[in-house]
Order: C-alpha cells, then structure tokens, then sequence
C-alpha cells in the first residue's frame, strides 16, 4: 500500500478534474433543488461522495458524466423523497411505446399552433418554466440544454434508454415552450412579474 | 417520411443526434415540403432561446462554497491518512519498512553524496537490459556483481526490470519498479557492496535529494537505496496486506523491525 489513491497526487488529481465543473454542478444542483441552501448541499454530497469513489473513476473516461451520474443519484435517493413531486413513471410512462408519446403531443401542437418565443424572454421566466417541470422532465432538460450532453450520456447518467432520454426531452421542451408562449401572451410587457406558481394553478384549474 | 415521421425526429434533429440516413432524409423531406420548414424554423428559435436564457440565468457556485469544499476534501484525505496510519500500527508485527525521519537523516557527507548520485542516475532514467519477472532479473544479476542480488518486494509494487549502474565509485544493480496504481509511478532500487564507506546503517533512514526521495539502509556489507517521488508519508505507507504474494523469495532484506519493536 502505497497509498497512492489518497496521497496528495490522488487529491491534486481529484482537484484539477473537479475544477472546471463546480460552477456547471452548482447551476444544475440549483434547477433540480430549486434554492441556494439545497443546492450546495447537493454539491457538497455529490463532490464528497466522489472523492470517496474516486478510486473507482477510471482515468481517462469521462469525468463530467461521471460525477453529473453521482449529482443526479444523490440528488433522486436524498432529495426526491422528501419532495412530493409525482414521478413521471407514474404519471405516463406507464404508456410504454415511445411513438405514443410523440402522437399524443401532436395532437395538442395541432390544436395549438406554435409561434416564436419572443427573443427578449425572459432567463428569469425560462428558469421558472425549467423550474416547474417534472423531475424526469427537467433533468433531462438541465443534461441537454444547460449542460449540453449528448444523449448518450445522458442515457448513461441516468440509466435509462437513449428513446427514452429522446421522448423525455421532447416532452419536456414542449411544456416548456407551453409555459413559456402562455407566459409572454399573458404579459406582453415581459419586464413585469407574475408568479408562474400562480399561473400554474390556474392552469391546472382551467 | 411525411410530416408526422419528421416531428418524431425533429428533437435529435435539432440537438445533432441524427445522423447519417436518418438525417438525410430527414432533410430530404424538409426540401420537399411546404409546412415543414417554418416548424423547424420555430423550433429551432425557441429551442436556442431557452438555451440562451437559461444559460445566461447560470449562476456561478459561490467563492466561499468552493472554498469550503476544497477544504473538505483536504480534511477528509487527512483523515484517512491519519486512519491508515494507525491501522499501520496496529499491524505492527507486519511492518516492514520503517522509515526514520529525523536527526538520524543527514549524519554524514558522504553519505549524502552517494543519495545524490544514486537520485540523478534514477532520474535519468536509463534502458533497462532486462525487463521480466522478479525471479528472472533476480537471476540474471547472478554472478554479475560480487555479491547475490536479491530483488526485495514491496506491496503493491512489481520489480519490472533491471540493469548494472554505478553509484559514485561502487557498481551497483539497479532494479525499477512500477506501483500498480491508476496513477502508476517508479520507483529505483539501487544494490550495491559496500564495506562501510557508506554510512548507512539497518535501520532505514530517509533524505531527499534532486527532487527524490531516497531511503537507505543496510544489509551487511550491501546497500540499498530506494529512489522515489513518492512522499514520505506514502513511503511510511509501505505496509505489506498480505506480505510476499507476489515474489516470495526476496522478503528478507525489508523485514527491517521499527525502532519501537526492537528490544
């Protein structure tokens, strides 16, 4: 035993491989616990929970995937139970074939036509769309558009089929966009505030 | 493919996940149709603006967070060395190597000059003449030297191969060794005769030099000098877990009790 998996060169190692990807693990802890104090706490898990592993990361294979798959287990395992969010497994994976995915939304896209969000949307609000996604929905969602994995790996973070990363993904945009098209028609003046959380309820009222 | 075929493939389209056939006709459509090419046109708008927006809306983690946690992967790997440390001592009886750092280390010029001269020529890293098991370069050492070469084992280390050197005025084996870690590193055995122009003594005795470290100690009238960039504390680590399993003969010359065991 050398110790050579946990000397200094181990930990420099850890150190310069984490570096570059603090700030994108905090932006991504941030969406998926929705507040400052949870979203360090997820990082601090995630970063320790990797070191403690670090003798299993293979060097030379993606580091980022890998600790993107510990940020996103810790945060399903410790953070989803204590929330209340329905599942989408639950909710409609129970339809099982993927073509019934996408038939279903293009039967609601014909009934609404699409228009362009405006260029001027606001980040707070696609924030806020981000943020009322479902689970399943917005990690994909934070994997594809703010973090930009590809599908492969974002199968892989999340153990689940690459159709299913897909169907996931385009589900996940079109209630975003939703949201978002509601959003702006609602308020034309986007510098205004509602609360989305609001507008939400009245949604599902509606 | 018709329209509905194109919005089926419409998300891997526009995140560049649609390749090759799919892709062609994917675009052989587009080319062809009336409605299609305004819908890709939207969707490809929006999908970049909620990128835009939601990157820019990225905040950066907080100075004084990344701080902490850099200092809690610091503590953490202090700890576990403590840890280790102390399992070392427990096992006592099964120490090898004891390194004692200390007063003990820079008695003698002369000695300090044969570390030197032992850590450039390991730096230098000369060809090996032969590279195999550490029984067969055990074996072809034999008779080359004036006295037997036996290749000691270190855990977790391999002996990988071997050639004739000199250290300042003496001949001397060289023997390499590569820790079979993931992040491998080598280390340089030096063995050579010497009838106490060296003042190096049984017990094993660190200093540093050019960059290395180097651990002498004695056996007789031979001389071992281990060269290394590992740390001291990784080479106060050299714990055999299950002492000898891989080259069985050459344990002898590191069962060097700690000072604290020798009564």
């Amino acid at each position: 035993m050398f110790g050579l998996s946990r000397s200094n060169q181990s930990r420099a190692q850890f150190e310069a491989l984490l570096s570059p990807w603090l700030d994108p693990l905090y932006a991504s802890a941030l969406r998926l616990t929705r507040n400052e104090r949870n979203a360090e706490d997820l990082v601090q898990d995630t970063v320790m929970r990797a070191w403690r592993f670090f003798d299993k990361f293979q060097k030379g294979t993606n580091f980022r995937a890998w600790i993107f798959k510990i940020l996103t287990n810790t945060f399903i395992n410790s953070y989803r139970r204590n929330t209340r969010e329905r599942s989408l497994q639950d909710e409609s994976e129970r339809q099982s074939v993927e073509a019934s995915f996408f038939s279903a939304d293009l039967t609601e896209q014909t009934q609404n036509p699409e228009d362009f969000l405006l260029q001027r949307v606001m980040s707070e609000d696609v924030l806020k769309a981000i943020d009322s996604l479902s689970i399943d929905f917005r990690m994909v969602v934070i994997l594809a558009d703010l973090q930009e994995f590809s599908y492969k790996e974002i199968a892989e973070i999340l153990d689940v089929p690459v159709g299913t990363v897909m169907s996931r993904l385009f589900r996940g945009r079109k209630q975003l966009q939703k949201l978002l098209i509601a959003r702006e028609e609602e308020v034309p003046n986007a510098a205004a505030t509602i609360d989305l959380n609001a507008f939400r309820e009245r949604k599902k009222l509606a | 493919m018709n329209c509905r075929d194109l919005e089926t493939q419409l998300t891997p389209y526009l995140d560049g996940e649609l390749i090759d056939e799919a892709r062609l006709d994917f675009e052989a459509h587009l080319a062809s149709c009336d409605t299609c090419p305004k819908h890709v046109e939207i969707e490809r708008h929006n999908l970049s603006v909620i990128r835009a927006a939601a990157k820019a809306q990225s905040p950066a983690a907080p100075p004084a967070f990344k701080a902490k946690l850099f200092e809690h992967i610091r503590a953490d790997d202090e700890r576990r060395r403590r840890v280790r440390f102390g399992q070392m001592a427990a096992m006592a009886a099964g120490v090898t190597l004891a390194v004692t750092a200390g007063h003990q280390l820079y008695r003698g010029h002369q000695r300090s000059l044969y570390e030197q001269d032992a850590a450039m020529r390991h730096a230098r890293q000369f060809p090996l003449e032969i590279e195999q098991s550490p029984q067969a370069i055990e074996r072809w050492f034999g008779g080359k030297l004036d006295y037997r070469v036996r290749v000691p084992g270190f855990p977790n280390a391999r002996a990988t191969g071997g050639r004739l050197l000199q250290v300042r005025d003496k001949a001397a084996a060289y023997i390499r060794y590569d820790t079979d870690r993931a992040a491998p590193r080598q280390m340089g055995l030096f063995v050579y005769g010497d009838d106490h122009d060296v003042d190096v003594g049984a017990e094993p005795a660190m200093a540093s030099s050019h960059g290395y470290n180097v651990v002498s100690w004695r056996e007789g009238d031979v001389v071992y000098q281990l060269v290394t960039d590992l740390d001291e504390q990784d080479i106060r680590e050299l714990v055999p877990a299950n002492a000898g399993a891989e080259s069985a003969p050459p344990q002898p010359t590191l069962n060097v009790r700690p000072a604290s065991l020798q009564q």
